[in-house]
Parts: structure tokens; sequence; C-alpha cells
């Protein structure tokens, strides 16, 4: 039953972490390699809201925000003009990447610093005590996923960045204005890093390098992914089954790349990865 | 131009013979803490030329260097502290961090070059190269030393100075050597693979190959590298290997300015040097300061920091001659007969939509086939069936007796099949001279030394270039031609594959009347004389009723009508299709 | 803000050496700044800072200012060794005074014998580290894991042991003494993992702890980042076995709130010593530090001894001649906040321990004191 958990929950997490990434990625197929510093931003943002003693939980807003505005500034001036030459804005957001960490190092200092948890101790279910948090991870990750759907079916955003992964060409002929839909995704996408680094600072220690960690394996899940959050949510059960279940059977650090070599070989496999399977 | 290009190797030579001076008196006048910085700096800097020559040269942005790095101190390391350190066990050092990171090199060039792979496939399994090393080091136990490293090994007794020049030896031999090794005949084809991959495979060429040889050999020269850093630092650590300073290495080349060689190497050093000497002041800011120039540098100026010196020194490639090979002219009597062309029952499908459906086809030497239909008759489809075996298709397809299936473009270039693109594939960033020569490698291995003066062509593609006037300026960069020109480029090239099938598609769109003529002359002088068979798609009935010996019709994926001119000419039928369809 | 004191001491030291004639002596003071050790570092560079000042304003050593060198090293190997090649032959220090993980400290030594500069060594470790110019204030395993392990064993009855710790030397090291301890004294170990030094996730070890039906943990993290994550983790998974920490000091201990409730740590200090010169040494440090000040521990108060101790050797030997020092340092002692230490036993020193629990508030209860504990053989060809 642990195990059980264990592995939907670590599913949950990396979801949580690689829909911002998969979000930029599926309508933009631009990789954004800031994302990891999204990350941490959000993560700043849970101390500083728990620094001025307000509750824990405003902190998921305010991520959001402080997330999607930098994020607009950064597609206005980097990555718009690299839409063309994907390689050069995979290295200018990691120049970015780069940048932020040091402009956090240099506000907050270079040591961990911690938040308190947002949902303490443990929860019964099915009779054995299973860490409150991480059950709320697999809520937050359920909701976010049926959040993106309502999303994409529901609203002319939505469609709008359909029309734009089909056939940007033929949507810009439809009167799409794709380079508003490009800016609303990437801040999009970056709200959602910046909350997901909310969510992980509990889990964690906060540090200016602390995303990088989690920017690889986010990265493979959304190669594997393509630009579909169905198939994202697969490729976080497969793989992360798989790392919980190394970790335990083997050992927690051969764990640890489970997910990237995993998601290496089957791209090497089946280029397409996930999508349309 | 003659004056630039000799400014820029007397540069070369001085900056060089600079270099050797510095490297052999530096330690005299150095203190020991440049001396001891400098020294790490230019091993850094060999991994920076690697990644230049990967991703500056060849296109393939790389963040693996620096695992193949690892690899070799680790394997350095490794043998010295677990077996210990006599000179013969220096020797077993030295040859397992070189042997070591090229195997890996190769696996991984394996892994991340096929043909139909991606660049960004690429980048993601380079990215996953030194996450794993690391993992691996981390999960090692005593063995590695885990997270502390392996250190207090016994390590070559050079001191300080000793390291200094042999890296800088090193690397300046390295920098020597991949400077000769771009400009010459092979290394231009690194450039080839970068402009346009898919043209190299249709010149014969397996470009996944050569990139996996490069990566195999470059991990190779990481891992001496490696070799070097483990005897002049005495440690190694899992951060040596990792992905954050794969990153590092990808910003010092594009900062010194990628496809440069120097650029790299002075980027490399003068950051790592700078680094050192600052970041004890003014940690953060020095970061920051890094990082911003990098990002700027990537939008505003992709060539980085090199490009503002040598856009004063650009000169075109050493000019080179011509020279007429002997004409074979294939038409003896064994192969005449036969047919050079045979395709039974060919159908292909794009998920549930048949573009072509039960093709059957037979073409002899000597013959120039016309294929003619509306868009979207399948046409380009067809061309593509016959030149890459590894499209599924129903049906077979042989080429004087061999079946292709399975067969990647460059191993049906080799039966003898030459194929021009409807829009002229050539290498944009290079010079007439530079196209043609690329098309010769398949039969002649390229100097991977020297930039050879005369470019040997059959008569037929030398007569192509003097039709049409590019004979005498083989020093003009393609990027200037007319599109008339680029057609009759790609034209030559092909045609210097000695191939006994051409497959030209729309060879003469958007070209003026004179051109056209001059293409048709060619072509038919081609299989008329010399015995090819040609396969031609056209839109222009005049051009083609003008030239062809045989006329095929497709119509909506299916072959309506196989004749003479006049029986196509007078076909009710192609009036029909043509009336209801698009005109040409 | 942790910027701002630091550009502030190093304005406020400068001003200080302004009023010597002779040039300073240079204290080169690696630490990790960043990474593990971050969240300790900061400590000791404030106790060295200290130290530092006190003895400025009373003269100096032989005339000359001390003047603090401060490095980061990322508390890794990588790090250090930039660390230590900047320090040591960039700002030509007279001697390396730091804490440090052992990681880093073993990517050091070899510059240091290069640079042939004296080092004391100020963090608790893994021991039998031994090295001419190397010498040790702060405890190994034969001083600290036996109260920790006996009080199990003995006052909780503990029969089943699980260890966990960061993957390098001092993970290891302690591990490998404590095992070797708990079997002599007739207990089981069931279960030993370790994960990466930068390793935060420890989900899989803790699924593992839940299931081997282990009585009590032993831990043994790099300082810092990790210990405070698997305390968290731990706690949040409902785990409430005894808990004993090897790695823990008291500032740690606070950095986890409520988390660290219950941990049973040993130290050779703890704020609680009552000594005249444990409280005259805090009541400085607060009015030195006032709002910023970091609580004073076991890693950054024998960084203050430290620095005491080689100005002994110093004006033993009459001169910062490294093999003077050296010569000097296993003879001379200096009575601080944890009593009287000297480096007199194979480069390593006999000190009093204390066995303490961590209470609600992150401060420690002493429940039990061992005086002079010696460090046992270390080096003995030194």
């Amino acid at each position: 039953m642990t195990l059980f958990l264990d592995v939907v929950s670590t599913a949950a997490i990396l979801f949580i972490v690689a829909a911002g990434l998969l979000a930029i990625f599926g309508v933009l197929k631009i990789i954004n390699f800031a994302h990891g510093a999204w990350l941490t931003i959000g993560a700043y943002c849970a101390v500083v809201v728990s620094g001025f003693g307000l509750n824990p939980w405003l902190a998921i807003p305010f991520a959001f925000l402080i997330g999607a505005i930098l994020g607009g500034v950064a597609e206005r001036f980097i990555v718009r003009p690299l839409y063309r030459r994907p390689l050069d804005a995979i290295l200018a957001t990691w120049g970015l990447g780069i940048v932020i960490g040091q402009l956090i190092t240099l506000w907050f200092g270079r040591d961990v610093q911690f938040t308190p948890a947002l949902l303490p101790g443990t929860f019964d279910l099915f009779g054995a005590g299973y860490s409150a948090y991480r059950l709320f991870a697999i809520v937050a990750a359920i909701a976010l996923g049926l959040g993106f759907t309502l999303l994409l079916d529901g609203t002319r955003l939505g469609l709008s960045a359909r029309a734009v992964i089909m056939n940007e060409t033929l949507a810009r002929g439809l009167g799409i204005d794709t380079e508003k839909v490009r800016l609303t995704t990437f801040m999009i996408g970056t709200g959602l890093a910046a909350l997901a680094g909310v969510l992980l600072a509990p889990l964690t220690s906060v540090d200016p390098n602390m995303g990088v960690a989690w920017l690889t394996g986010a990265f493979m899940l959304v190669m594997v992914a393509g630009s579909s959050f169905g198939a994202l949510a697969v490729a976080c059960l497969i793989f992360g089954a798989a790392q919980v279940l190394v970790s335990i059977y083997f050992s927690p650090i051969l764990g640890g790349i489970t997910v990237a070599v995993l998601c290496a070989i089957t791209l090497r496999i089946r280029p397409k990865g996930f999508a349309r399977a | 131009m003659r004056d630039r290009q000799k400014l820029r190797l007397v540069l070369l030579v001085a900056l060089a013979l600079t270099a050797l001076l510095l490297i052999v008196f530096g330690p005299m006048f150095l203190g020991r803490f440049s001396l001891n910085v400098l020294t790490r700096s230019m091993i850094y800097a060999m991994l920076a030329i690697t990644v230049d020559l990967l991703w500056g040269y060849t296109g393939v942005l790389t963040f693996g260097q620096a695992a193949f790095f690892g690899v070799g101190a680790y394997a350095t390391a490794m043998v010295l502290t677990h077996i210990g350190a006599s000179p013969a066990l220096f020797v077993v050092a030295l040859v397992a961090s070189v042997l070591v990171p090229l195997m890996l090199g190769l696996a991984v060039g394996w892994l991340s070059f096929y043909h139909g792979s991606t660049p960004l496939y690429a980048t993601v399994i380079s990215l996953v190269v030194p996450i794993v090393v690391t993992q691996l080091v981390f999960s090692g136990g005593t063995w590695t030393g885990s997270s502390g490293g392996l250190v207090g090994y016994e390590t070559l007794p050079l001191g300080l100075p000793g390291y200094f020049r042999l890296s800088g030896a090193c690397l300046l031999a390295l920098a020597v050597l991949a400077i000769v090794f771009v400009r010459s005949d092979a290394g231009r084809l690194l450039v080839a693979i970068r402009d346009n991959e898919a043209r190299v495979a249709y010149l014969g060429m397996n470009p996944a190959r050569l990139k996996i040889v490069l990566t195999g050999v470059l991990a190779g020269v990481c891992g001496l590298a490696g070799f070097l850093f483990a005897n002049a630092s005495g440690v190694v650590a899992p951060e040596n290997a990792g992905f954050v300073f794969g990153t590092e290495l990808v910003v010092w080349t594009a900062l010194g300015g990628r496809g440069t060689i120097v650029g790299p190497l002075f980027g490399a050093i003068g950051i790592d040097y700078l680094s050192a000497s600052l970041s004890g002041d003014l940690p953060f800011l020095w970061q920051l300061i890094v990082g911003a120039l990098f990002v700027a540098m990537i939008i505003l100026l992709p060539g980085g920091l090199a490009s503002l010196v040598t856009r004063f020194l650009k000169s075109a490639n050493s000019s080179s001659t011509l020279k007429s090979l002997p004409t074979r002219i294939v038409k003896d009597g064994a192969l005449a007969s036969k047919s050079l062309l045979s395709i039974r029952g060919l159908g292909k499908s794009y998920g549930s939509f048949a573009v072509l459906k039960g093709i059957d086809l037979e073409i002899g030497a000597g013959e120039l086939v016309s294929l003619v239909g509306p868009n979207g008759a399948g046409k380009t489809t067809l061309m593509r069936c016959l030149s890459d075996g590894t499209q599924q298709i129903e049906g077979q397809v042989d080429i004087i007796g061999t079946n292709i299936a399975g067969r990647a473009p460059e191993r049906i270039v080799a039966l003898g099949v030459g194929r021009k693109f409807q829009v002229a594939s050539i290498f944009d960033s290079m010079t007439i001279g530079e196209c043609l020569k690329m098309a010769r490698f398949s039969r002649e291995r390229p100097n991977p030394m020297r930039s050879l003066g005369e470019i040997m062509l059959p008569a037929a593609a030398a007569e192509i270039l003097t039709l049409t006037g590019m004979a005498d300026m083989l020093a003009k960069p393609v990027s200037r031609l007319s599109h008339g020109q680029r057609q009759a480029l790609e034209l030559a090239m092909v045609v210097a594959l000695e191939p006994r099938i051409i497959l030209l598609d729309e060879p003469t769109a958007g070209l003026t009347k004179t051109e056209r003529m001059t293409i048709g002359t060619i072509l038919k002088k081609l299989t008329d004389e010399m015995g090819f068979a040609a396969i031609l798609v056209e839109h222009d009935l005049d051009f083609v009723r003008d030239i062809s010996s045989r006329i095929v019709v497709l119509h909506q994926g299916k072959l309506v009508l196989d004749g003479t001119v006049n029986d196509v000419v007078n076909s009710e039928t192609v009036r029909t299709i043509y009336a209801g369809g698009v005109h040409g | 803000m942790q910027m701002k004191t630091m550009i502030l001491t190093l304005a406020t030291s400068a001003f200080a050496t302004a009023a010597f004639a002779e040039a300073p002596i240079k204290i080169g003071v690696p630490v990790g700044l960043s990474g593990a050790n971050s969240v300790v570092a900061p400590s000791v560079v404030q106790a060295a800072e200290l130290a530092v000042e006190e003895i400025n304003a009373k003269g100096g050593v032989l005339g000359r200012p001390l003047q603090l060198e401060i490095a980061d090293d990322a508390s890794g190997a990588a790090g250090a060794q930039k660390a230590f090649d900047s320090l040591v032959f960039h700002k030509e220090v007279n001697v390396v005074i730091s804490m440090e993980t052992s990681a880093a400290r073993n990517a050091g030594l070899p510059i240091i014998s290069k640079g042939d500069v004296a080092y004391i060594y100020t963090s608790f470790y893994e021991g039998k580290s031994c090295n001419a110019n190397l010498f040790v204030d702060a405890w190994v395993p034969e001083q600290q894991v036996p109260p920790v392990v006996d009080n199990f064993i003995i006052k909780q009855g503990a029969k089943k042991f699980f260890l966990i710790g960061s993957d390098y030397a001092f993970g290891r090291g302690m591990l490998s003494f404590a095992k070797g301890y708990i079997k002599k004294a007739g207990a089981q170990i069931v279960g030993e993992e370790y994960l990466p030094m930068d390793g935060s996730d420890w989900t899989a070890i803790i699924s593992k702890v839940r299931s081997s039906g282990a009585d009590a943990i032993i831990t043994s993290t790099a300082g810092g980042a990790p210990n405070v994550t698997l305390t968290k983790q731990l706690r949040s998974s409902g785990v409430t076995l005894p808990y004993g920490n090897l790695a823990v000091d008291e500032g740690t201990a606070k950095s986890m709130g409520a988390d660290a409730k219950d941990i049973f740590l040993s130290a050779s200090y703890v704020t609680g010593i009552d000594s005249p010169e444990n409280k005259a040494f805090l009541s400085a440090m607060g009015k030195k530090f006032g709002k910023d000040l970091r609580t004073p521990n076991d890693l950054s108060v024998p960084q203050y001894e430290a620095i005491y101790l080689y100005k002994a050797a110093v004006e033993k030997a009459g001169s910062t001649d490294t093999a003077g020092v050296l010569k000097a340092l296993p003879d001379v002692s200096f009575t601080g906040p944890r009593g009287k230490i000297s480096m007199n036993k194979q480069h390593h020193a006999p000190l009093t321990m204390y066995l303490g629990q961590v209470k609600g508030d992150g401060s420690v209860a002493v429940v039990d004191s061992f005086k002079d504990v010696d460090p046992g053989n270390q080096c003995p060809n030194l």
C-alpha cells in the first residue's frame, strides 16, 4: 500500500514539476531551460510569504502571479527573438536561469532556507498513516491536469493554442494573434513552474540552485510526452513507478537517473514518445 | 582576397608562436596561483575546442563533453588509487582515460545519431550522459569515492611548471590540429553536415556514421584532458563530470565564438581564469555578468566575440581549379539491355490516406522518362520512395537488380542513384567549389590535412558548370547565386556522383527560358550520349515534349498512362486530367 | 542581508588593521557558504570574526593584526579545490583554519601540502585524517558515538538499529564506526542506506525504515541541508523512533523547528555549558551580531578556539613560519567556551562530551556529560 502511494505521489510531484514546461513546449516548441529558475523563484516566494508571517497557502497564488509576470518579461525580450532558433533558445533560457539564480543569491544569500510545512503530519488512509502532504500532492496534480483539460477544451485561449499547435501558419491565416497566444502560454507555463516551486519547497530545502536538479527530469518527461497532458500523466506514472521501484530495490541513487535513462531509450525506439500512443 | 588570406595565415602562425613562447617561458614569470589556474584553464580549453567542433562546426549542441572528461579523469584516478602508481601504470591510466571515453562516446553517438534523428534528440542524450555518469560515480561507494571524489593518489611528478607546459603543449597541439582539420576538405564536411544533412546523405555519405565517429574521437580527446586534469589537480570530484560543467563549456564556446576554434579557446581560458581571480571578491556579480553576457550574445551576436574579429579577416576559401575526369560512358552491352530501375506494385500510404497505388514501371539505360500529373498526384512521393529505402512501402523497388528496401539514402546513392530536389539542396555557407568537392567525397576519401586546389569532376558535371558560367567563379559563395545557378549547381553535384539513374524533381521551376534550354540540352546529352537513365518530374509540358523519350502520367496515386511523347500528348485522358486539375 | 553584514565586517576589519604598522597575518577560511554546509557556515564565519576582533583589539599577534580571507568551497571537493587554490596561492594566507565537509578537506589537503601552510580543521569528522600540516580541534567518532548508542541500548532498550547517511567520507566513516560499536554492544543492524551529499529525496529510504522493524535510527548526513530534509521527511511520514543524529549541531537543530524535537545528539559544545568562558563568549557574540546572530554551535565554537590556538602557537614559535608553528601547535592550549583545549594527542584533542536531547523550542537539554574523552589512536605515525 505504501509502495502504491509512493508511486502515485512521486508521479504526482513529477507531473506538477513538468506541467509548466510542457505547456510551453507544447505550444511554442521551445524548451524553457530557465524552468528550474522559475521553480526556484516559486520556492523563494514561499520563503518570503512565510517570512512575513502570512498564511503559507497564500504563497500559491502569489508565486503564480510573480512567475507569470516575470515570464511575460522574459518572453518579450529573450524568447521572442529566438522562436526560429530552438537550440539557441535552449541556451539563452539556460543563461537566463544563471542570471536569475545569481539575482536570487544576491537578494537572499546563498545559504539553504526552509519553509514551514503546508500540511504537517500524517493522514490515515486504508489503515496506514501516510504523509498528508504527499497525499495533497496527488490531489493537486489531478486538479492541475483537469484544470488544463478544461482550459484547452473549454476556452477561446485553449482553442487558439490548439490551433497553433496543429498548424501555426494556418492559425495565423485564420486571424489568430499567435504572438498573443505565445505570450499568454509562456506566462502560464512560467506561472505554473513557480507554483510547482511553492509545492516543492516543503518537501526539500530551498536554495538558489534547487531548480536545476528538477530540470532534467522534467525536461525528459516533456520530450516523451510531446504536447499532450494525458501523455505526460502516463509518462509520469510509468517512469515515476520505475523510479520508486529502482530506488527501493536497487539504490536510491540509481533511482535518480531512472527517469532520464528510460526516457532517452523510449525516445530512441519511438521518436514521437508517448504522443498518440 | 589573397592578401587577406595571407594576413589571416600570418596572424594564426604568429598566434601559435606567441603561445609556444608563453608555454615555454610562462613558468618563469607567472606566480604559482596563475600557473595553477592557467593549467586548469588550458585543460578546459581543450574541452571547449571539442564542443566547438561538435556544435560550432557540425551543428550538434552538446552538454555531454563534461561526462567524457569526467570519465577520463576518473579512469586515471581509479587506476592510480586502486592499482597503484608505477610508470607502467601511468601508461595504463593514460590508455584507459582515452579508450574508455572513446567507447562511451561511440555508444552515445550510436544512441544519438541515426537516419531520421533530430538535433534536439542528440542534445537530449548529451544531457542524460553527464547525469548518468555523475550518478554512477555517486553510487560507486569507495570505488569512486562517491560525493567526496578521489583524492590522495600519486600523480606524475612534474611540478607546477611541468604541468603548465604539458597542458599548454597539449592544448596548442589540439588547437593546431583542429584548425588544420577544419580548413581541410574533410573538415569542410562537418560544415556540410551542419548546413544540410540530407544533402550529405544524398551525396552518398552517411552523416550519422560521421557524427558517431566524430563524437567518439572527441570523447577520447576529452578523456585525454581528463587524464591531464586528474594528474595536475590531484583531485577528481563528481562535479567534474556533471551537467552543469557541461553547460559551462557551452557558455565559454558561445562567448568566445562558435565555429572558430580560437574563439572558444580564448573564451575558456579567459573566463575560467577571470572567474578564479574575481570570484573571491565578487562571487555573485561575476557569475551574473557572465550569465547576462551569454544571453545577450546568443540573441544579438550568435557568432560570439570572435565574430567581431573575424568579420574583418573573412576570406573566401582558397580558389580552386576544375579538372575534368575522362568521361565514362556506360553504354556497354551488359547494362544497356537490362532495366536499371524496376518498380513492382509500389504503394505508399500516410495513415489511412493512400498516396501511391500499385505502380509498375521499368526504366532502362539511356531513357529520359518524364513524370507528369497534377499537384498531389504523388510524383514527389514516388521520387522519395525510389531514393530512400527506409520509407515504409508496399511492393518492391529494384535498382540495377538490388532491392532497396531498408536502405538509407546514402546506400541507394551507392547503387548509382542521384537525386535532385525540388528546391535546390546545396550547402548554403560554402562556395561553389566546396559544394562540388563534397559531391566527390563518396568516391574519393577527403584529405584530412589539406584543402586541395584541384576539383576532379566528370566531364558532364564540368560541362554543366561551363554552360551556366559557373566554371570561372568557383570561389563564389553559393549564397550569392541566382535561383537558376543554384539549380544548375545542384544538378552538377548530382552528376558528379557519376550515377546511373538521376531523379530530378522540377529542375526547371522558376528558371528563365535560356536556363531551361541549357538544362534540357544537358539532360539530353546525359541520357542519349552517356547512357544515364533520368526520371524527371515536370509541369512544363512543352519542355517535357522537347526532351523526353517517354512520358508517364500519374493521377491520384495511380499510373494512368505510360507511352511515347506522341502517345501522351494526343491522349484524351491527359487532357481531361489537366483540364479538371491544376494547370502546369 | 547576510551580504551586508559581511561587507560591513570586512570594512571594519580593514579599518581596524589600519592602526597596525606591520603587515597583517592572513587566516584563510574556506567554508561552505553555498551547498550542504550553508546552514552552519554563517555561524562559523561569525565565530571567526569575533575571535579576530578580540585578538586585534588586544594588540594582535606579535604586533601584527589578524585578517580573515573567507572563500566559498561550495561544500564539495571541486569547490574546495578552487577555494584552497585561491587562498593558498593567490591570497597567500599564512594559515588555513576552517570548518568544512570531509570531501572539501580531502580535496584541500594536497594544496595545503604543496603550499606548505598549517591547517587547523575545526569540524567534527570521521577521524584518521593524517597530514603533517593538519591539526584538528573537534571530535572524532571514538569520542562522539558511544554516548548516543549506549543511551539507546541501555536506557531505551533498543535492539535493532537503522543507519542512514550521506555518501561521502564523513557519512560512511561515522556509520562504519557506529556499526562496529553497536555490534560489539550486542545489538543488531537492520539497515544501512546512503544518499549523495546533495540528495534531498529520502522517500525510498524512509519506506525501508518503516518496513525494517527498526527500533532506533542513527543518522550521519552532511551537516546542514541534507540533515534538515531528512528530519523533515522522517517526521512528516510519522516516524517517531528514537532518533540519534551524529551530524546535527544546535544551530541546525534550531532551523528544523518543531521537527527536531526529541532528537538525540552528542556534542563537545552546547550553549548551556555553565562556565565563565562560555558566558563571556555568548555575550560577546550577542553584542557583536545582535539580531543577525546565528546560534553558536559545535562547529562554530571550535573555529573560534582554533584561532586562539593558532595565536598561541605563533607566539610560542616567535614567527608565522609554518615549520615553527607546526612544531608549537601540539604544545599550546587555550581555555575557551568548551574548556581547556589542546591538540596534544596525535594532532587531535581530548574533549568533554555532552549527550543532549533537543527540546520543543530547538534548544538542547543536556542529558549526560563525559569529561575529557580521549580521541584514541587517530594518527599513530605523527
